[in-house]
């Protein structure tokens, strides 16, 4: 049995297909903005082709992220939290709490029996510490997020982690100053990682065993370090963590379908 | 029958005269004969008794621009705010003021300017302001109202000074009305609504005791919403509000001994702990679809100071210093002090004493039977979000409860809720306790 997930982020589509509940093929597109539509159509096909599966294969597609009520081919939406929950339980059985790094959304979840949802929380409606926030400061600082990925920790200059505005501020401010933009990026980085631990740490009982990191911001190895660094985890990060809403959503549409 | 429903429900039947004797205040607020006051929502309880006095106040009058008309209220807050008043003030303030700073209100008539205010030394951070920017505006006289309370443990020789000091705030400013706006009070009327007051509280205590101690819930907080003004904010006739109230609560009796629902679907009660966001009270009916039920507030029903949750499991009044009902009353001051009451620590209640507040609302979801709790991040206003925090651990880690956030500026300021986001969590929330929509 073929089932699709489809992840709608702000920034990225990402699709996986599943046969028989393993991953058969995957794709990521851009959101598309306003269009995006037009984008997850895009997506879906290129998922399918890599599949090698065709259209009337699928059972049922799922959907899921902040654009999921763009996607006019899903059958069944899901929110991204309990996405990110099937997502890291499946890929992980033991695991006990996920943290979802989006564009522009932070998440960290307690996983409960029967993959229930024990406790949720998310940041509060500020870019800062958010994919966003980085994609936008790379390109003051003339770098790729790749580039931002290869930094290391500050030495002195940080930046200010409770607002993205006042944030860029303070690193126009440092480059000013004739701080290095490898200084700041360094600072952002660990302003970003600052933000993300405080949403870590307002759930009750965060925990520091079997935390499954997921999201695009997993695959930036400078965050991780300092988010490891702060939050004293030692995180779990798949293979498919970008993909990870996708599956998510997928896997219940499979054992229903 | 819905799919899911379980119990019978029935609309309510007090709702028509609600309507009425809410068309009759809106009609008596418009009376432009008055001599216009300022007050704050609960220290002017006696204004009424000036038969030609017109409180304007910000809440419910701020409150009612957002519901109402939400491109008026944004245009008043941005006259507000090009004066320098930014979004941490209180929502229901700064539309109110913005409307006195546009000179008219929602349905264009001309804002009445006051002739006095009375501002408040609320717990909720910047009311005391609300008197000084009027004052400055126009510029009148003010009273300034200095409401003392004590946090910790009952001092009866602390009580002494600071209730004397209340009354004193109390009968200085009637005696100054009369005399410099030549307005006569109503005595008797002032007696009438204190004993009023006092039967009303008892009605609304049986209220809260049916929602909190019957599945399914007779009254969502949704319907009490609907009428809880009435008769406190709207101050209409005090016995008209009395035969309402004995109206609601024998209906909500009736309700509750026959298995009526206020929802058919009931599978999951939730409480919150503050006013919702006034323009935005669909998320109510959203919840529906889940078999979700919201059986109040800490706000709308002030548990504290009406319930107490036994270690036995059982609910009794809450014992509070208090005047026997019989207290003679034959003179103003007689008066002045049964309604300040004895307890300089009134109102020890969910939003003035931040200590309290963190017990109560565990206190509050045992009395109510709730499953989870919704609890808002204000960033002004109506108690802000002090203790938010430390009130879900204690829900959480106490009764192990489900507790979820959402956030905003303040319940009569839309600008920074994301109503998409809200409704997203809300989903969230009910699909990570297992929940399916029972309808779309």
């Amino acid at each position: 049995m073929i089932t699709a997930g489809i992840d709608i982020g702000v920034e990225h589509i990402k699709v996986i297909i599943l046969k028989d509940r393993q991953i058969a093929g995957r794709a990521k597109g851009s959101s598309g903005g306003a269009d995006r539509g037009g984008m997850v159509e895009q997506a879906y096909q290129a998922a399918l082709r890599d599949a090698g599966a065709t259209r009337a294969d699928v059972v049922k597609i799922a959907a899921t992220g902040k654009g999921k009520h763009n996607a006019a081919i899903a059958d069944v939406l899901i929110s991204e939290q309990v996405a990110a929950a099937k997502a890291a339980r499946f890929l992980y059985p033991g695991a006990t709490c996920v943290v979802s790094a989006g564009a522009d959304e932070i998440m960290a979840a307690v996983l409960g029996e029967k993959n229930r949802i024990n406790e949720y929380t998310f940041n509060q409606k500020c870019a800062a510490g958010l994919g966003l926030f980085l994609e936008s400061m790379a390109r003051r600082l003339g770098m790729s997020l790749e580039d931002m990925s290869r930094l290391g920790a500050p030495k002195e200059a940080a930046v200010n982690e409770g607002c993205v505005v006042m944030a860029e501020l303070d690193a126009l401010s440092l480059l000013n100053h004739g701080v290095s933009r490898e200084e700041v990026g360094g600072a952002v980085i660990s302003a970003a990682a600052v933000r993300a631990a405080s949403v870590i740490h307002d759930i009750t009982k965060p925990a520091k065993d079997c935390v499954v990191l997921v999201g695009g911001l997993a695959r930036n190895a400078a965050f991780v370090r300092a988010l490891k660094a702060i939050s004293g985890i030692e995180f779990l990060i798949p293979g498919e963590a970008e993909y990870a809403g996708a599956l998510g959503a997928a896997l219940p549409v499979a054992e229903t379908a | 029958m819905k799919e899911g429903q379980v119990w019978e429900t029935r609309p309510l039947e007090f709702w028509a005269k609600a309507k009425e004797l809410r068309a009759s205040w809106q009609a008596s607020a418009g009376d432009e004969a008055r001599v216009v006051g300022q007050g704050s929502t609960y220290s002017v309880d006696w204004a009424e008794c000036f038969p030609a006095l017109n409180v304007v106040e910000d809440n419910p009058g701020g409150s009612m621009i957002q519901a109402k008309d939400s491109p008026f209220a944004r245009k008043c807050r941005l006259a507000s705010e090009i004066r320098g008043w930014g979004r941490e003030i209180c929502g229901y303030t700064n539309n109110l003021w913005g409307s006195m700073f546009l000179g008219y209100e929602q349905d264009g008539r001309p804002f009445p300017l006051r002739q006095f205010v009375i501002p408040m030394g609320a717990e909720c951070d910047q009311h005391t302001k609300r008197g000084q920017q009027c004052r400055d505006f126009s510029p009148v006289p003010q009273w300034m109202e200095d409401h003392c309370i004590y946090f910790g443990e009952d001092d009866p020789e602390r009580d002494v000074p600071i209730i004397e000091h209340n009354d004193y705030c109390q009968l200085r400013q009637i005696n100054d009305i009369e005399r410099i706006f030549g307005q006569k009070f109503n005595d008797e009327k002032l007696s009438d609504m204190i004993k009023a007051s006092e039967i009303i509280v008892e009605y609304a205590r049986d209220i809260q005791v049916l929602i909190g101690t019957t599945k399914p819930a007779p009254l969502s907080a949704k319907d009490l919403y609907s009428v809880y003004t009435i008769g406190h904010l709207t101050k209409v006739d005090p016995q008209e509000t009395v035969n309402f109230w004995k109206m609601v609560r024998d209906e909500v009796e009736w309700r509750a001994k026959n298995h009526i629902a206020a929802l058919g679907t009931e599978r999951f009660r939730w409480i919150e702990a503050h006013p919702p966001s006034w323009h935005f009270l669909k998320y109510y009916r959203y919840m529906e679809k889940y078999g979700a039920v919201c059986v109040g507030s800490q706000y709308l029903q002030q548990n504290c100071e009406l319930l107490e949750y036994k270690p036995d499991g059982g609910i009794d009044r809450r014992a509070a210093p208090k005047y026997p009902a019989d207290t003679p009353i034959k003179t103003r001051e007689d008066a002045i002090r049964v309604m300040v009451g004895p307890d300089a620590r009134t109102p020890r209640a969910w939003k003035s004493d931040e200590y309290i507040r963190r017990d109560s609302i565990v206190e509050f979801a045992k009395i109510m039977q709730a499953d989870g709790a919704l609890l808002p991040l204000w960033r002004s206003g109506v108690g802000c979000t002090l203790t938010r925090k430390e009130q879900a651990m204690r829900l959480r880690n106490e009764l192990g409860l489900s507790v979820i956030y959402y956030e905003g500026s303040q319940p009569g300021d839309r600008t920074d809720l994301d109503e998409l986001r809200f409704l997203d969590h809300l989903d969230t929330w009910m699909e990570s306790l297992g929940f399916e929509k029972l309808e779309d």
